[in-house]
């Protein structure tokens, strides 16, 4: 039987962590060796804005540990992702390359939308829980020691996904400088959470029913492994957990380690994190607070096995970033038909060329997500709808792609609308590569959406065929296609100048 | 009616660890006085006390000295302090003292001299052959390794090394003043003690310092000897206090560092009848007091004896030498990983026998499957076989991991050594955690199988030593339970110093989650008491001196709960006190070898536990050891630890029964029938390792069709 043996590494802002995998078609996902060691990177980053070289000697000998034993179970491959302390650190590429020099290692930076994704696919791992959680209205909590990410899911599918600067370490060290003793600290630290999860609730919760939350994070593991060797599942409702809050938060970091045996690093963040969790308890009513126990390295492994198809998700990962997406589309009052009339289009224009322009299933989810947020700038203005568009989307998370496949869709977006410029942009670290797909996607989100310039759905039927190097869009539309026909001429120029191939457009009438 | 809340914590309810340790050597010393018991075996016992009393005064004495010095005043479990405890142990050692001489002359001598084994006790005693011999040895092997030194203004006083035996004599010159000058000598400790002088019939044998003492005159030719004497001092050397001492007094000790003095004389042992003049020069200047002087009427220093016991052609008075027994379920063509994944192992040393550990290691380190092997080693023999095959391991590309506790008392530089080889041949070797000596003994190896990683473990409760492992008693469980294996390797990661796991699996670490695990496990069986059912715990180390260990005994026995205790040394706990320990018997088996296994079984209403593990039940063990204790779980496995804890509860040879004044008796015996435990275990596995009988065949010839 062949057992692939993957080591993931999570660079974190509180610890280091190792994970040996086994990724087996038969057996799934199992874990070999856990390994873990704090080193505060965020304790630099959040007060210093860049990581100490003191810091960066320890981060390398632990790593230096790591990859001896990765070593030792002889792995055929790794992933090593840095979350928030890196990502916000301004020398963070000195550090990466440190790393790589004295270890070997190549740690990639994680956007903070791929490491919520991620922790969302370790979570989601666990099958047959996940899903029937997700039935009912959920949210996600995942409290990590830089941030919070709080991800509602309704019916199957999520709906929204937020980023919080609150995480349990951030908290402790905001407060750091506070001149307060232990229970007043502790006040401090229910404030400032609330604080930010309020606002969450006035945004985004009204009409939600939120029945059961999902806690991932630094501490949740401490929640999990409470909450089994209690004997019960891991799955706490709400009168346990605010019995344990409530005795938790007289307490100082010492008496939490001592009373629930948790070494005492993690037990300095223990409480702000269960803030959190307890402020979600009050802002949702929910009941039930299940800790699958999981972290980022089983996401890594899972995304990884995912890839080598050795193991397969029931949940649709890309039907939630749409959903996402599509939710974007709605609070910025997108014209929904259009919409959907024009994602129907440039999948159907993007799956005919397959074989002429080379892109993958992931460029299509790239096209798609840019189809529907294509109109979204005109929330802010009509006059400037590119620009804001493109603002709109980089500063908003759509779960589950990357900050570089953002700026694509955003590209993507921008360029429906204004003279696409080939000089690349100076402030982006583009590659060649990317500006040639932004292109590529472009193009046929132009077209397309002159096909609907009307805004009325004329081509509610349209078939497209891609035959000897030309592509012939054929509406069986009756009505009068003539500004749409003039407007996707105009469009084709950059269709043509793209792939070098004049879309036609016909219109088939009669039998 | 309300019950007064017990106070179990009462001093007067507890034993001070000190006397209750002397109190096992004196069940040693009635080994060397049983008559039951082969002569040369008794007198192996005998030297066996005086090692004990050697260690124990150099290590606890030691402790107890600086805590008088450094004006340490917190009292022990018992409500005793230093100064107290002191004055009650010299009263004791005088007592043991006198008895173990009593035995050696009394008795021993004179056993030995019928069997034709005669120690010259004065070179006086001498025939003229022997004096020759003697002599002529003197000449040619003795004198030119001493170095006699003398005492005047201008030569101080030399340094007397510790535990080394010396020889005082007074000198007046042959010429000139009628002054008394000092002179001594150290009798030369890389020359053997024991010397055989050749005799018409049976063995005769003369100690080093009476020929030394004999030919004095020759070191010091131009004085007259007027007295020669053998003494000995024992001094407060060691550099590291002892582990087993609170925090708190390390701080003061620490505090009062250079007041404390170093090499400060603790014991001063002189040969009885020593000339009062050369007494009380030794007297002034080693500043020792008065009771911590002790008049041997013998030899000085009798772990000689173990060298007398080695003397050959003397079988006939020693215990038949029993051979340790192979393993049943390794009795076959499989290897053993083939074995261990058939199931889990029980070895029970030195029953049986200790090679299924050093061919693990040995197997594992050639597997070509095998990634990594990890170690803990405490004491090792010298030539271990196992540090050979970790060596080979790291020279065959494996990952090796071997924690070598640095610590181990008497053993520094020894460990020291072979580190250091083991890391020469690649190995990594790794020396544990600040402030926590690890105990525990494991073994982990990650194989690549085709299933994947898998882990094998062998978990003991005695040291990866292949020497000890003849003569203590000891149990091994080797396992490849995937939960198991997960939480060795948490240890390692542990001890390599990682982050604690979140949760263990099965196995229970000292420190932090160990001594909670013993206690809601005691507690669960008083609860069970509480409420009507029956509870019984049966827990088998070598010492008991944890007082909350003994408050949650005491508050089980309060309850109802049925407690056996076997326990080999100190037991600071006392049987019999009413509606406080009543329940509790305590039983210690001092045999031929040394009980060292720790077995703990819980009833737990039916669901009988039985944990097996490196950690006794004492503060050190608990709070300031990396200790493992693992859970016996197999059906078979588990009944056959049961027996053993039975078959010991049965033994009425060997066992000494603790009684409520503290002493220990041996079980009465009249109308029983007698069970030695040790012995009915040898024979058990010499049973089990006999060749099934076969069915006979039956005769049948059948044709081919």
């Amino acid at each position: 039987m062949a057992v692939t043996t993957f080591a993931a590494i999570d660079v974190g802002s509180y610890d280091l962590e190792l994970t040996i995998y086994e990724l087996s078609a038969k057996c799934g996902i199992q874990v070999v060796d856990h390994i873990r060691q704090a080193a505060a990177a965020g304790k630099d980053t959040y007060r210093q804005g860049k990581i100490g070289y003191a810091l960066i000697d320890e981060m390398c000998q632990i790593l230096k540990g790591f990859a001896d034993v990765m070593q030792v179970y002889r792995i055929s491959a790794y992933r090593a992702y840095a979350t928030s302390a890196l990502r916000e650190a301004r020398n963070n590429k000195i550090v990466l390359d440190q790393i790589r020099v004295r270890t070997g290692i190549e740690v990639k930076i994680l956007s903070n939308s791929e490491q919520r994704f991620l922790c969302y696919k370790a979570i989601a791992s666990k099958e047959n829980e996940f899903q029937k959680i997700i039935q009912k209205g959920t949210a996600i909590a995942d409290v990590g020691s830089g941030s919070v990410q709080l991800s509602l899911f309704d019916k199957d599918a999520l709906v929204t996904t937020q980023y919080l600067r609150l995480g349990a370490l951030r908290i402790r060290e905001t407060l750091g400088s506070a001149d307060a003793d232990d229970t007043s600290m502790n006040q401090l630290i229910e404030e400032l959470a609330d604080n930010d999860i309020q606002t969450f609730k006035k945004l985004f919760l009204k009409d939600r029913d939120i029945r059961n939350i999902i806690a991932t994070g630094i501490c949740a593991l401490y929640l999990n492994r409470r909450a089994s060797a209690a004997g019960h599942s891991d799955r706490i409702n709400v009168q346990e957990f605010t019995e344990f809050y409530a005795s938790i938060r007289t307490m100082t970091p010492e008496q939490i380690g001592e009373r629930y045996d948790i070494p005492l690093e993690y037990a300095y963040l223990m409480l702000p994190s269960m803030t959190v969790y307890s402020k979600m308890f009050e802002i949702t009513g929910a009941e039930m607070l299940w800790v699958p126990g999981v972290n980022l390295c089983d996401g890594i492994a899972a995304e990884y096995a995912e890839q080598k198809k050795l193991m397969k998700f029931t949940h649709d990962f890309s039907e939630d970033i749409l959903v996402a997406a599509r939710n974007i589309a709605k609070r910025y009052m997108g014209n929904k038909r259009h919409t959907a009339m024009l994602e129907k289009t440039v999948l159907s224009i993007f799956d005919c060329m397959k074989k002429y322009h080379g892109l993958g299933k992931r460029e299509r989810l790239l096209l798609q997500i840019s189809a529907i947020l294509h109109d979204c700038g005109k929330y802010i203005s009509m006059r400037t709808p590119a620009d804001c568009a493109f603002h709109i989307i980089m500063s908003t998370e759509i779960i589950g792609i990357s900050h570089e496949e953002r700026e694509i869709v955003a590209n993507v977006v921008k360029y429906n609308t204004v003279d696409f410029s080939y000089e690349e942009d100076p402030e982006s670290n583009r590659d060649p590569y990317t500006n040639v797909l932004i292109a590529k996607l472009t193009a046929i989100l132009r077209i397309a959406n002159a096909m609907d310039r009307s805004h009325k759905q004329k081509f509610d039927n349209i078939r497209t065929t891609f035959k000897n190097q030309q592509l012939i869009i054929t509406t069986e539309s009756l009505e009068d296609i003539t500004l749409e026909k003039a407007l996707f001429e105009k469009k084709a120029d950059f269709f043509e100048e793209v792939y070098g191939i004049r879309p036609i457009l016909k219109q088939r009438k009669g039998v | 009616m309300e019950e007064k809340k017990k106070d179990f914590l009462n001093p007067d309810y507890y034993r001070n660890r000190e006397l209750s340790w002397l109190a096992f050597n004196y069940r040693v010393l009635s080994e060397a006085r049983d008559k039951t018991i082969p002569l040369l075996e008794r007198v192996k016992f005998l030297g066996i006390t005086a090692s004990n009393l050697d260690e124990f005064v150099m290590v606890r004495v030691a402790s107890l000295k600086d805590m008088v010095h450094a004006d340490y005043t917190k009292p022990d479990i018992a409500g005793l302090k230093a100064g107290a405890q002191l004055a009650l142990i010299g009263e004791e050692c005088h007592r043991l003292v006198d008895m173990q001489y009593n035995t050696y002359n009394r008795s021993l001598l004179p056993l030995l001299e019928k069997q034709g084994i005669r120690i010259i006790t004065k070179h006086e005693a001498m025939t003229e052959k022997e004096r020759e011999f003697a002599d002529r040895y003197f000449d040619e092997t003795v004198y030119p390794v001493l170095t006699p030194m003398a005492v005047d203004p201008s030569r101080p006083f030399p340094l007397i090394r510790n535990k080394t035996l010396n020889i005082a004599a007074l000198l007046q010159k042959k010429k000139g003043s009628q002054e008394l000058e000092f002179a001594t000598v150290q009798v030369p400790s890389v020359l053997p003690r024991l010397l055989r002088v050749p005799s018409e019939s049976g063995t005769s044998l003369i100690l080093l310092e009476e020929v030394i003492e004999r030919n004095i005159a020759r070191l010091f030719l131009n004085y007259d000897v007027i007295c020669a004497h053998p003494y000995r001092i024992m001094r407060n050397a060691d550099l590291t206090i002892d582990e087993e001492e609170a925090e708190d007094l390390l701080e003061a000790i620490e505090k009062q560092l250079k007041q404390r003095q170093w090499g400060e004389v603790i014991k001063l042992e002189v040969e009885e009848g020593m000339d009062k003049r050369l007494l009380k020069i030794l007297k002034k200047e080693f500043s020792i007091k008065e009771e911590d002087i002790y008049a041997i009427s013998g030899p000085l220093d009798l772990t000689f004896l173990s060298k007398l016991y080695g003397l050959e052609g003397y079988e006939h008075l020693k215990t038949e030498r029993y051979v340790p027994q192979p393993v049943m379920a390794l009795q076959n063509e499989d290897d053993i990983f083939a074995n261990i994944r058939k199931g889990d192992i029980l070895l029970h040393h030195p029953y049986q026998t200790f090679e299924p550990v050093v061919d693990f290691i040995r197997r594992s380190a050639k597997d070509p499957n095998v990634l990594a092997i990890k170690q803990t080693l405490y004491r090792v023999s010298g030539n271990s076989p196992i540090i050979a095959s970790l060596a080979q391991a790291a020279e065959n590309g494996k990952q090796v991991t071997v924690l070598v506790e640095l610590k181990a008392r008497f053993d520094e530089e020894n460990n020291i050594n072979w580190a250091k080889m083991l890391e020469k041949a690649g190995c990594h070797v790794i020396y544990g955690l600040l402030g926590l000596k690890t105990h525990c003994k494991i073994t982990l190896v990650v194989r690549r199988e085709d299933e994947g990683i898998r882990r094998y473990v062998h978990l003991g409760t005695g040291n990866y030593n292949d020497t000890t492992a003849k003569l203590y008693t000891d149990c091994g469980l080797m396992t490849c339970q995937k939960s198991i294996g997960e939480d060795a390797t948490a240890v390692f990661n542990m001890l390599s110093g990682y982050s604690e796991p979140l949760s263990w699996n099965k196995l229970a670490v000292a420190p932090i989650w160990l001594k909670n695990k013993f206690l809601r496990l005691i507690h669960r069986e008083t609860d069970n008491a509480l409420e009507g059912r029956p509870a019984h715990i049966i827990a088998k180390m070598n010492s008991l001196c944890d007082q909350t260990m003994i408050a949650a005994l005491y508050e089980a026995s309060a309850a109802g709960v049925k407690i056996e205790l076997i326990i080999r040394g100190i037991c600071g706990l006392k049987v019999g006190i009413p509606g406080i320990s009543d329940n509790i018997s305590v039983r210690s088996i001092v045999g031929n070898f040394l009980e060292h296994s720790r077995i703990f079984y819980f009833y737990n209403n039916g669901q009988e536990d039985v944990y097996m593990g490196s950690a006794d039940w004492m503060p050190r063990n608990l709070d300031r050891r990396v200790e493992i204790t693992f859970p016996v779980e197999n059906p078979d496995l588990k009944l056959q630890v049961i027996h053993i804890l039975t078959t010991e509860l049965e033994d009425n040879v060997k066992a000494h029964v603790l009684q409520p004044d503290g002493t220990y008796e041996k079980v009465d015996k009249r109308g029983k029938t007698l069970v030695n435990s040790q012995q009915q275990f040898c024979e058990e596995a010499v049973q089990a390792a006999r060749p099934k009988h076969r069915e006979p065949m039956p005769r049948k010839f059948t044709p081919l069709s």
